[in-house]
C-alpha cells in the first residue's frame, strides 16, 4: 500500500471539515430560537434573554461569532457548553468514547451474526434455511430500533433478569455486559442490512469460474470458502459497513436514550433541543472527522482485500 | 378479658408503637430522573433539572413546608418583623456547618444574599429586590427593606436565596463572579441534608450524606437516614420503569399519567401522586392583530369565553391524564397560597355558541395552536379540543415544532394560541400573578392581556402586610382574570413519582423540589 496515498486521503479531510464547520455554523443559526431564550425558557424577561445574549456574545454580528468561532478551534477550543457551562471538548472526551465503544460492539455483534448467516443462506440459497434466515432479518429491517430495544429490555432485562436494564458501568466487563443488549439492538439492525449484500455477493461468487477452477483443483470447500469466496464477497460488505457506521451512530441516538446509556447520540439531541451551539458545532465537527476516518479506514480495507481499488 | 389477652395486646401494641418509631438508618436510594442537572448554581441557574435538586445540597435560612403553603425555619431558628414591617431580623442557629465543616457564619448570609439579589446576577434576582441592605453582627442577620414586603419569607425559603460558602466560593478558581460559579458548581459545597460526591454527566450523580447537617431524625440524631442518594439519568419513561419494577431504582420521577393506574395495581410498588403547583392550560394571542396583520378573534373577550364554555375539562382529564388532574378553578393551582376558587367555565356548547354568535363568528372560524412536537400529551389535548371546538364551529389547526421553536415565536408574539404548563417556584402566589397577568413583566405570558385594575391591586398587594387584605386583593384579581379569559383554563395534574414498597418519608413537594432529607430505606 502506497504511503502518498493514505496521506493524500488524509489531507482530504480538511476540507470537509471547513465545509462541515461553515455549514454548521450557518445552519444551527437558521434554527428558530436562540441557547439564550433555550436556556432560560418562556419566563425571562426580554432584559434578562438580552443579557444572557450578550454574555454568550450571541449579540454580535454573524462573521465576528464566525471569526471567533474558528478562532478558538484554531487554538483547539471548542468553546462552552451554553446550557450545561463546562467546556465542549471535556463534554466530548467523556462521551464520545462510550459511542465509540457501542458502536464498535454492534459492529463486531452484528459481522457476527450476517457473516455466518450469509454465508449458510447463500450455500442453502432457496431453501427453508435460506428462508428463515431472510425473513428474520427482513423483520429486523422493518421493525424500529426503539421497538427490538424495548422487546428484549423487556424480555432478558426485566423478566429474565440477565442483563441489567439501560447504564453503561464502571470497568471494561461492565461496560461489555451492560452494553450487550443494545449492542445486540444496533447490530441486529446492521445485521440485517449486511447480510442481504452478503449473500448476494457469495452467491455471485460461488457461481464464477475460479471457484469452480478451485474447486477443481481439489481444495475443500471450508478453503474455498474462506479463502476465495469471503475475501471477495466481502469486497461490498466492508464498503457498506463503512457507510453504514454514520448510520450507526445516527441509530446510536435512539439506543442511547432508551438503554439510559450517556454517550454523544444523547448529548447531540439534547444539545439541538437545546440550542447549545457550541456543543453542536463541536460534535458536528467530532462526527466529520470520524466518518471521514471510517471511509478513510473502509477504502485501505478494500484496497487490501482488492488491490485495483488504490489505482483506480 | 383476661390477663393473657392483655399481655397480648399490650405486647402487640408495644411491638407496633416500636416499629413505628423506629427509622432504618444508611443505605443507597437510587432515584431515576429524566434528565440530568445542567448547572448547580443556586443564583445563575434557570431549570427545573437543577432547582428541584438544589435544596438537597444547599440550605435557605427558611423552608417551604412540605404541603407547599407556609414556610418554616430553617438555617434561621426565628426571625422578628419590626412594627412598621420594613426591617426583618433573623437568628443563625448555633453551631452550623456547611458540608465540609467550617463554619457557616452570618458573614456568608450577608454574602450569599447580597450575591442572589445583584440585578446582574441570573433571573430570580427579582424576589428580593425589597431588600435595601443586609448587615451581620454574631448569630444576627438584619435586611433593611425598601418597604414592607409580605413575599420575603417565601422569597427567603426559595433556592435562590440559598447560602453558600463564601470564602469556598471566592477561592475557585476564575477572574469574576461567573467564573467562580462555574468552577464551585462542578464541586459544589452547601450546608443541606447532601453534598455532591461523584457527577457523571448524562450518567448518574451521587451525593452523599452531609455530617454536619443541622436537622435531627426521629431518632434524636442528625439527618439525614441514608448514607446516600444516587441520581441516574433513564430519559426514556418506559425503560425507567422497569429499572424501577427490577428493583434497580428504588424511584422514577415523571411515570407518563398512562401508566399510573397500571403501576397503582402492583403491589410491590408505591405509586406517588405528589400534589404539585402544576397548572396546564393554552395561552391565547389577546391582541386585535397578528403578526401577519389578520384580524385576531381571539381580541373579543367573548371569543376567549366561548372556547372556554366549549372545552370539556372533565373529559380531558380522563382522555389526558387518565383521571389524575383535576379542573383548574383560577390561573394558580389550588395549592397556591391564597388561591381563590372561580366559577370558572362549566362544559356548556350551547353558551359558546350564543357568545360567537353575539362576537359575531356565529359560523365559527379557524384558529392554529403550537404544540410541542412528539408531545403525546400536547397530540391528545389538541385532537380532543379539535372535537370539543368543532362542535360550536371553531377549526383548530395544530402546529408542532420543537419546544425551542415554540418558545422563540411566542417570545416574538409570532402565535395565535399555545399549549403551556406552570409550576411555582416560591410559596407565594405573586410570582404566578406578575407572570400571567402584568404586562410589564412578559407582556402576561405574551398574551398581550392588560388589566388596569388588576395592575393596582397587585401594586397594593407587593406591599400589604396584612394577609386578609391581601387575601382580599388576590380574590378579586383572580375573579377579574377569570372573566377576561386570557387563557384556556384546563387542569391541575399532580407530580408522579413510583417508589418502592419500602421507601419512607420521600416528598416531592409542591413547588417540585425533591426532598430526601427525611428519607429512609425500610428493611
Amino acid at each position: 500500500m502506497r504511503w502518498t496515498y493514505v496521506l493524500t486521503r488524509l489531507l482530504q479531510i480538511i476540507p470537509t471539515l471547513i465545509l462541515a464547520a461553515v455549514l454548521v455554523f450557518t445552519l444551527v443559526r437558521l434554527l428558530p430560537g436562540d441557547p439564550a431564550s433555550a436556556i432560560l425558557g418562556d419566563r425571562a424577561t426580554p432584559e434578562i434573554v438580552e443579557r444572557t445574549r450578550r454574555e454568550l456574545g450571541l449579540d454580535q454580528p454573524l462573521p465576528v461569532q464566525f471569526a471567533r468561532f474558528v478562532g478558538r478551534l484554531l487554538q483547539g477550543d471548542f468553546g462552552i457548553s451554553t446550557s450545561l457551562k463546562v467546556p465542549v471538548l471535556r463534554l466530548i472526551a467523556e462521551r464520545l468514547p462510550v459511542t465509540l465503544f457501542l458502536t464498535l460492539y454492534a459492529a463486531v455483534l452484528g459481522a457476527l451474526l450476517a457473516v455466518p448467516l450469509a454465508v449458510l443462506a447463500a450455500v442453502r440459497r432457496n431453501t427453508w434455511v435460506d428462508g428463515v434466515i431472510r425473513a428474520v432479518f427482513q423483520v429486523g429491517l422493518s421493525l424500529p430500533v426503539f421497538y427490538i430495544a424495548l422487546q428484549l429490555l423487556t424480555l432478558l432485562g426485566a423478566r429474565l433478569g440477565w442483563f441489567p436494564i439501560g447504564g453503561y458501568g464502571d470497568t471494561f466487563g461492565e461496560h461489555l455486559y451492560a452494553l450487550f443488549l443494545p449492542a445486540l439492538t444496533l447490530g441486529f439492525n446492521l445485521a440485517a442490512v449486511l447480510m442481504r449484500t452478503l449473500r448476494a455477493s457469495v452467491i455471485e461468487v460461488l457461481t464464477a469460474e475460479y471457484v469452480d477452477f478451485a474447486r477443481a483443483k481439489g481444495l475443500r470447500s471450508r478453503v474455498i470458502m474462506t479463502r476465495h469466496v469471503l475475501r471477495n464477497a466481502m469486497i461490498s460488505t466492508v464498503t457498506l459497513l463503512g457507510l453504514n457506521i454514520g448510520a450507526l451512530i445516527g441509530g446510536a441516538v435512539i439506543t442511547e436514550t432508551v438503554f439510559a446509556i450517556p454517550g454523544v447520540g444523547r448529548l447531540m439531541v439534547d444539545a439541538i433541543f437545546g440550542r447549545d451551539y457550541p456543543v453542536i458545532q463541536g460534535l458536528t465537527l467530532t462526527f466529520a472527522v470520524l466518518v471521514s476516518l471510517v471511509f478513510l479506514l473502509t477504502d485501505l480495507v478494500h484496497a487490501r482485500l482488492d488491490p485495483r481499488a488504490q489505482h483506480a | 378479658m383476661n390477663r393473657f389477652t392483655r399481655l397480648t395486646l399490650a405486647l402487640g401494641a408495644a411491638l407496633t408503637l416500636g416499629s413505628s418509631l423506629a427509622v432504618t438508618r444508611g443505605g443507597t436510594m437510587v432515584y431515576g430522573r429524566y434528565a440530568d442537572s445542567l448547572f448547580l448554581d443556586p443564583v445563575l441557574n434557570d431549570a427545573n433539572l437543577d432547582i428541584w435538586i438544589l435544596t438537597n445540597l444547599y440550605d435557605t435560612l427558611l423552608q417551604p413546608t412540605p404541603d407547599g403553603k407556609r414556610v418554616r425555619p430553617g438555617l434561621a431558628s426565628s426571625y422578628k418583623l419590626s412594627p412598621d414591617g420594613k426591617t426583618m431580623t433573623l437568628t443563625l442557629r448555633p453551631g452550623l456547618r456547611f458540608a465540609d465543616g467550617s463554619p457557616l457564619t452570618s458573614g456568608d448570609v450577608k454574602w450569599s444574599l447580597d450575591r442572589a439579589r445583584n440585578p446582574q446576577n441570573g433571573a430570580w434576582n427579582g424576589s428580593l429586590a425589597s431588600i435595601n441592605s443586609v448587615t451581620a453582627q454574631g448569630n444576627t442577620v438584619t435586611l433593611n427593606l425598601k418597604q414592607p414586603d409580605p413575599t420575603l419569607t417565601a422569597a427567603l425559603a426559595t433556592f435562590n436565596a440559598a447560602i453558600m460558602p463564601q470564602k469556598l466560593f471566592n477561592a475557585a478558581s476564575g477572574k469574576n463572579d461567573a467564573e467562580k460559579a462555574r468552577a464551585f458548581a462542578e464541586k459544589p459545597i452547601g450546608s443541606g441534608p447532601f453534598v455532591l460526591s461523584e457527577w457523571k454527566r448524562g450518567s448518574y450523580m451521587t451525593l452523599k450524606r452531609n455530617p454536619y447537617y443541622w436537622q435531627k431524625g426521629e431518632d434524636g440524631k442528625a439527618l439525614p437516614y441514608l448514607d446516600a442518594v444516587r441520581f441516574e439519568i433513564v430519559p426514556d419513561d418506559n425503560t425507567r420503569i422497569l429499572k424501577l419494577q427490577s428493583g434497580e431504582l428504588q424511584g422514577a420521577e415523571f411515570i407518563p399519567l398512562s401508566r399510573v393506574a397500571e403501576l397503582k395495581a402492583n403491589a410491590r410498588i408505591n405509586m406517588e401522586l405528589f400534589p404539585s403547583t402544576q397548572v396546564n392550560f393554552i395561552t391565547m394571542n389577546n391582541r386585535p392583530k397578528l403578526n401577519n396583520g389578520a384580524t385576531n378573534p381571539l381580541s373579543d373577550v367573548r371569543v376567549r369565553q366561548a372556547l372556554n364554555f366549549a372545552t370539556n375539562k372533565d373529559a380531558l382529564i380522563q382522555v389526558v391524564t387518565y383521571g389524575t388532574g383535576k379542573p383548574m378553578r383560577s390561573f394558580m393551582s389550588s395549592t397556591t397560597p391564597l388561591f381563590a376558587p372561580q366559577r370558572g367555565y362549566p362544559y356548556n356548547a350551547a353558551r359558546a355558541r350564543q357568545l360567537l354568535q353575539a362576537a359575531g363568528y356565529g359560523n365559527g372560524f379557524e384558529v392554529s395552536c403550537l404544540a410541542t412536537s412528539g408531545s403525546a400529551n400536547d397530540l391528545a389535548l389538541l385532537t380532543a379540543l379539535q372535537q370539543m371546538w368543532g362542535q360550536v364551529g371553531v377549526r383548530l389547526k395544530i402546529e408542532q415544532v420543537d419546544a425551542a421553536t415554540k418558545t422563540a415565536r411566542y417570545r416574538a408574539n409570532d402565535f395565535q394560541m399555545r399549549t403551556a404548563g406552570w409550576t411555582n417556584d416560591i410559596n407565594d402566589p405573586s410570582q404566578i400573578t406578575s407572570y400571567f397577568a402584568i404586562y410589564d413583566n412578559v407582556e402576561s405570558l405574551h398574551t398581550g392581556f392588560r388589566n388596569a385594575e388588576i395592575e393596582r391591586l397587585f401594586g397594593q398587594s407587593q406591599a400589604e402586610t396584612n394577609r386578609q387584605n391581601r387575601a382580599g386583593q388576590y380574590r378579586r384579581i383572580q375573579t377579574i382574570y377569570n372573566d377576561a379569559a386570557p387563557i384556556v383554563f384546563l387542569y391541575e395534574t399532580p407530580y408522579p413519582v413510583a417508589l418502592a414498597k419500602n421507601v419512607r418519608g420521600f416528598v416531592q413537594i409542591p413547588l417540585g423540589n425533591n426532598i430526601f432529607t427525611a428519607a429512609s430505606l425500610e428493611k
